[in-house]
């Protein structure tokens, strides 16, 4: 949801003529909803701005933002990052990984989720 | 040079699954066999383009996060903290970017398997803005930094929040924003 609110945030305020850039790891959702500047670091969502106690890769990280902002030629432009998490890219299966679901634990995160949803629904309603 | 690997021959392909996560298909499958409906992700074919209008280093550059003020009495909101709803919050919010605020994200989704937000110059790139202002990178930081509430709603984002945080980014006379999802 984070990914697709910044696009939505990035769209207006580029319509209304303040140049953006996102920095961001869920490189489907940014583009699917369309933006005109995107920094896409390959990283489990958490990590937009760089890899954790890597100082480094995080001033890398900006700095590619930056000169996408300032170059990109027209909407759409992506970046890649070419930082690596990790050597083995395994951790990209586990997302959302339904083979490791047994129907007991469906049942158990479908009660998670309402649980959570009716939480979010009340702080939302006294905001 | 370029080269083509003859078939048959031992190519260096990387693994199939080493790709970008399709987020949405995973996570349309994963509610589906929840038992609750799809999810419809905003999707737009014209996409608006302002060419920064100056050079970077005169520019005044907002930071926007959808970071969550930490709040006391809330529940655990620290590394590695299990997904609290209960941190959300549903309105925008600025703070001075010369402080050095408490933003945390286990009001959402990220990937608690791989990482634990424990540094949060992960998500939050303010350190690394100033230093880069400082260096003479960009013009300036703007004052204040922005947060924009992670609704479901397309309509509260669109109607609401982002007009919102147009609003403050005019007040601060800001000519560029760099935008980062948790």
């Amino acid at each position: 949801m984070c990914h697709q609110t910044v696009s939505l945030a990035a769209r207006h305020l580029e319509e209304n003529g303040i140049s953006t850039v996102i920095m961001g790891c869920a490189k489907d959702i940014v583009e699917y909803c369309g933006v005109p500047r995107f920094l896409f670091s390959d990283f489990p969502l958490g990590n937009s701005a760089g890899r954790p106690f890597d100082r480094e890769s995080q001033a890398q990280t900006l700095e590619l933002a930056l000169r996408v902002l300032e170059s990109a030629p027209a909407a759409r432009t992506t970046v890649q990052s070419p930082l690596r998490w990790s050597e083995d890219a395994a951790w990209k299966c586990d997302y959302l990984d339904l083979t490791k679901l047994s129907p007991d634990k469906i049942a158990e995160r479908k009660k998670e989720f309402d649980e959570v949803k009716s939480i979010a629904r009340s702080k939302r309603e006294a905001s | 040079m370029m080269t083509t690997t003859a078939s048959g021959a031992k190519a260096a392909f990387a693994a199939d699954y080493d790709a970008p996560i399709p987020y949405m298909q995973r996570t349309r499958d994963y509610y589906q066999v929840l038992g609750f409906t799809p999810y419809r992700w905003a999707h737009f074919v014209e996409v608006p383009f302002t060419p920064l209008g100056m050079p970077l280093d005169r520019a005044r550059v907002a930071l926007i996060t959808t970071a969550a003020p930490f709040q006391p009495g809330v529940g655990d909101q620290g590394p590695g903290a299990a997904y609290n709803a209960a941190a959300k919050f549903y309105q925008v919010y600025s703070i001075s970017a010369d402080t050095v605020p408490d933003l945390r994200i286990s009001h959402v989704g990220y990937d608690r398997l791989h990482t634990t937000a424990a540094d949060i110059n992960t998500y939050l790139p303010l350190a690394q803005m100033k230093a880069a202002a400082a260096a003479g990178r960009f013009g300036s930081l703007a004052p204040r930094l922005h947060g924009a509430p992670t609704n479901r709603s397309h309509r509260v984002t669109i109607e609401t929040d982002t007009p919102e945080l147009l609003q403050r980014c005019r007040e601060d006379g800001v000519d560029a924003a760099v935008l980062v999802p948790s």
